[in-house]
């Protein structure tokens, strides 16, 4: 496929504004997003979208914003959001989002390094977080606030909330009526789009360029690859700033029509799911893993009736699994046993978690471990895995009714998969990105004759299933020469209820180790249970009972291995991490290399003797 | 290794269908003072009753000298040397000051000693012996308080626990009683567990402290280091950076390190 083909085009468009402008005015007073507001869900149609969106846009542009000028957002997930998202790139605007638990100085960077000019933030708290450094960001000229609480009777030239910017934005549009649509028209799939921040792993954040045609192309991949229609309820709790949010829930709708909801906060996902029972939505592992923690803790809580009827039920589940798996037809009575075990068990459980509706859960942005995966199937919840990164967008999703665990599935329509001589997986698409901003050797490492390299080991088998051995970077090789892929038993040991996250150590070293972060929940209610006094997290972690019942669960993985490459030895991360913390990306999960220097006395100490 | 004064262990207590104290274990020493921090609603009350057997807990074991007393009657263990002394006061209103003093000792026959602990409290709490033929109703908070204080010391107890002693009184009445109340430690070896939302004086007049959250411990560790503490410095002293504008609102998100 020649890369300089045919347009990209959805819905007849092929920009995203072109097709925000299609789409909102056709479905004009239908459901675009709900919000919770003061506990009551809200909704906000299309007309609203579009409404607000133009404000926006007319606002930036009454300021004097030009093609390309970069708009930022600085908040949680909200309608605002898209709002802010929609109006600037309506604007000619190129949009960056900055993640709302970024400290001051990483949004100074983020704000420095794209230069930025106008900044949206959420609340008072980001407010302050653009105020501390203000004084070294001149190129800022104005700051809109979503939510003014807190502010009255703050005054500062450059700050307003963001009424002030729809007022503007209204007047404009008034006195130039054409001016969007003219902009609008004049866009090009080439223009850059908006850029996402990639936490590197040494160094600053990198910002990859977005082009319209990326989106276009990520768009596309609905109703094929990303399994999305009108119909469709989603469920919005991601940072939008990331790249598999915004494109199931940001611009994936924009086609689909499907229906955003926004959780209240990052807290209270658990809870907005019962609410909601979404259709769609999009899960990193460590969400999966936690529902699978909840039921399993709950069923070692139930009665013995409880018990003896879900482990009945899963075996039937699994029979089911098995049989899928490996593609073999059902019996009669194993559909009706199955129909039963749902009856009785499955729905109930699904119910309690919120997924009772969902046809479509994407699993993605982290490996994720195939016995979880295989315990979903046997509830009869189907897990689709889709492989993707900020550079190339999603490729790869397992398909429906196809159930190949472990692999990340087959190249969506228009992406080449090539496996280079080292293993790596390489990505070459319509929808590639166009470079690291301000980075021209970073992109020349990354971009490689019109292939991106994922610096991801896989392999593609004869069905064209792709799977993602680990990462390139992390492929551990031991002082004996062996090469190890942390990956396949960290995620055995985040299968583990009691254990969150897990970090393989052993580069150039005698044997392999572990640092593990502990489920607080499940091991707190463990230490309830078989009455171990604990006060705090860090006493839990320092409990020998613990401590062994952790043992237990790494020798239990061990198992599964080859004696080089078992785990020797481990240590507890002994600090509660919240998203704030170095040490954890904005997804929750561990920051190997990180991990690996600021924990380095607590490793040293397992390899010294 | 001689068992602490008295331990709770993974103490649950539910009212009703709600779980009011989570899994809750704390130590008291012979000799020290501890305080537990909380919130309103954090379970700090529960806690005391929990200890002693006011409430049942469902779940846990609470030991005095390595003996297991939970869920027994309360007046059985105050018996055993736990004297409670409630939040709020609750001094019988109708009862003056000495016959009040005389329901602490309720359980006592010993009338030389009961005499002379009579005069130990007058000795601390001089505005009392001038009070003492004064109906309880009309003392002032104030006077209330070290009224139940003395109340409590009255039953001779190896162990006080004192249920937020500075509510609802002047910051000089609360340095007052908090002098006291370290002397009583000091001079009379008396161990107390002290729950407050004043973490201030509280820290200040204790060894050790917790701080409870939602039904559970979230932090524990020597009074001076959680005194240092950032969280408890912006969530219980209210000293928080003013932040860029000097009038910051937002809180942060506690960690409890």
């Amino acid at each position: 496929m020649a890369l300089n083909g045919t347009e990209v085009t959805s819905h007849g468009c092929d920009t995203v504004p072109k097709l925000f402008m299609k789409v909102s005015a056709e479905r004009g007073d239908r459901i675009a997003m709900r919000e919770k507001d003061f506990g009551i869900w809200q909704s906000y149609s299309w007309n609203d979208y579009r409404e607000t969106a133009l404000a926006i846009a007319n606002g930036l542009l009454s300021l004097g914003l030009q093609r390309g000028d970069v708009v930022s957002i600085q908040s949680e997930d909200c309608k605002e959001w898209l709002f802010a998202d929609l109006g600037g790139l309506l604007a000619g605007g190129v949009v960056n989002g900055v993640y709302a638990t970024y400290q001051s100085r990483q949004v100074e960077h983020a704000l420095t390094d794209s230069s930025c000019r106008f900044l949206l933030v959420e609340d008072e708290e980001q407010l302050d977080k653009f105020l501390e450094i203000e004084d070294r960001m001149p190129a800022v000229e104005k700051v809109f606030v979503f939510d003014w609480k807190g502010l009255r009777g703050f005054e500062h030239d450059k700050v307003a909330p963001v009424e002030d910017l729809y007022e503007a934005g209204r007047v404009y549009g008034i006195q130039h009526p054409d001016r969007v649509d003219r902009i609008v028209a004049d866009g090009r799939p080439d223009d850059l789009a908006i850029l996402i921040y990639t936490s590197g792993t040494t160094g600053m954040p990198k910002g990859s360029m977005i082009s319209q045609r990326y989106i276009m192309f990520q768009i596309n991949l609905a109703p094929d690859t990303i399994r999305q229609t009108e119909a469709d309820e989603l469920l919005t709790y991601l940072p939008l700033c990331h790249v598999a949010e915004r494109i199931f829930s940001g611009w994936a709708p924009l086609a689909t029509g499907a229906t955003i909801n926004f959780a209240e906060s990052p807290e209270t996902v658990a809870q907005d799911l019962v609410e909601l029972s979404p259709t769609y939505m999009f899960a990193v592992p460590r969400v999966l893993e936690k529902f699978y923690s909840k039921v399993t803790t709950a069923m070692s809580e139930a009665t013995w009736m409880g018990r003896t009827a879900f482990e009945l039920a899963m075996r039937v589940g699994m029979r089911r699994a098995d049989a899928l798996i490996s593609g073999e037809a059902q019996s009669t009575v194993n559909k009706i046993m199955f129909q039963i075990a749902d009856r009785l068990v499955f729905r109930n459980i699904k119910k309690l978690l919120g997924l009772d509706r969902v046809h479509g859960l994407v699993s993605g942005a982290a490996p994720i471990s195939t016995a979880l995966l295989k315990w979903y199937l046997a509830m009869g919840i189907p897990v689709d895995e889709a492989y993707g990164q900020t550079e190339a967008g999603v490729v790869t999703a397992t398909r429906k009714g196809v159930f190949r665990l472990g692999t990340v599935g087959p190249a969506a329509a228009g992406v080449d998969i090539r496996i280079s001589d080292e293993g790596e997986v390489l990505l070459r698409s319509q929808g590639n990105f166009s470079g690291y901003l301000n980075q021209p050797e970073k992109t020349a490492e990354t971009l490689v004759d019109g292939w991106i390299r994922t610096g991801d080991v896989g392999e593609l088998d004869e069905e064209g299933n792709l799977s993602i051995t680990d990462r390139l970077k992390d492929i551990i090789i031991t002082a004996g020469g062996k090469n190890i892929t942390p990956s396949v038993m960290e995620n055995e040991l985040k299968f583990s209820p009691y254990v969150s996250d897990a970090v393989i150590i052993g580069d150039k070293r005698k044997y392999l180790t572990c640092l593990i972060m502990i489920d607080q929940e499940n091991v707190e209610h463990y230490a309830q249970t078989h009455a171990i006094p604990f006060t705090d997290y860090k006493s839990l972690c320092a409990n020998k009972d613990i401590v062994a019942l952790i043992d237990g669960e790494v020798t239990r993985v061990n198992e599964g291995f080859s004696s080089v490459e078992t785990v020797k030895k481990f240590r507890l991360i002994n600090v509660l991490l919240t998203a704030e913390d170095d040490e954890l990306t904005p997804t929750m999960k561990l920051k190997r290399s990180f991990i690996n220097e600021k924990y380095s006395t607590l490793i040293e100490s397992m390899y010294g003797d | 290794m001689t068992a602490p004064l008295l331990e709770l262990r993974n103490i649950e207590t539910y009212y009703g269908p709600i779980m009011a104290i989570r899994g809750v274990s704390l130590v008291v020493n012979e000799g020290e003072i501890v305080t537990v921090l909380g919130a309103n609603g954090a379970g700090k009350t529960t806690l005391l009753k929990t200890a002693t057997g006011a409430l049942d807990a469902s779940k846990g074991q609470v030991f005095l000298d390595g003996n297991e007393i939970q869920n027994r009657d309360p007046d059985w263990v105050a018996r055993q040397g736990i004297a409670h002394v409630p939040e709020g006061r609750e001094v019988f209103p109708f009862l003056n000051v000495t016959e009040n003093l005389a329901m602490g000792a309720y359980n006592r026959s010993d009338k030389q000693a009961i005499a002379a602990d009579v005069e130990t409290v007058y000795g601390y709490f001089p505005v009392l012996r001038e009070l003492r033929g004064k109906m309880a109703a009309y003392l002032s908070g104030g006077q209330q308080q070290m009224l139940a204080i003395g109340r409590g010391y009255m039953a001779k107890p190896r162990l006080l626990l004192l249920d937020e002693p500075s509510l609802g009184l002047s910051p000089a009445l609360v340095e007052e009683i908090f002098e006291i109340i370290t002397r009583l430690n000091r001079e009379q070896g008396l161990s107390i567990l002290l729950v407050e939302q004043n973490a201030n004086v509280a820290l200040r007049a204790s060894q050790r402290g917790y701080v409870m959250e939602v039904g559970g411990i979230v932090m524990d560790g020597a009074s001076d280091e959680l005194l240092a503490s950032e969280d408890i410095k912006e969530f219980y002293l209210g000293k928080k950076e003013e932040g860029v504008r000097g009038q910051r609102r937002w809180k942060k998100r506690k960690t409890w390190r």
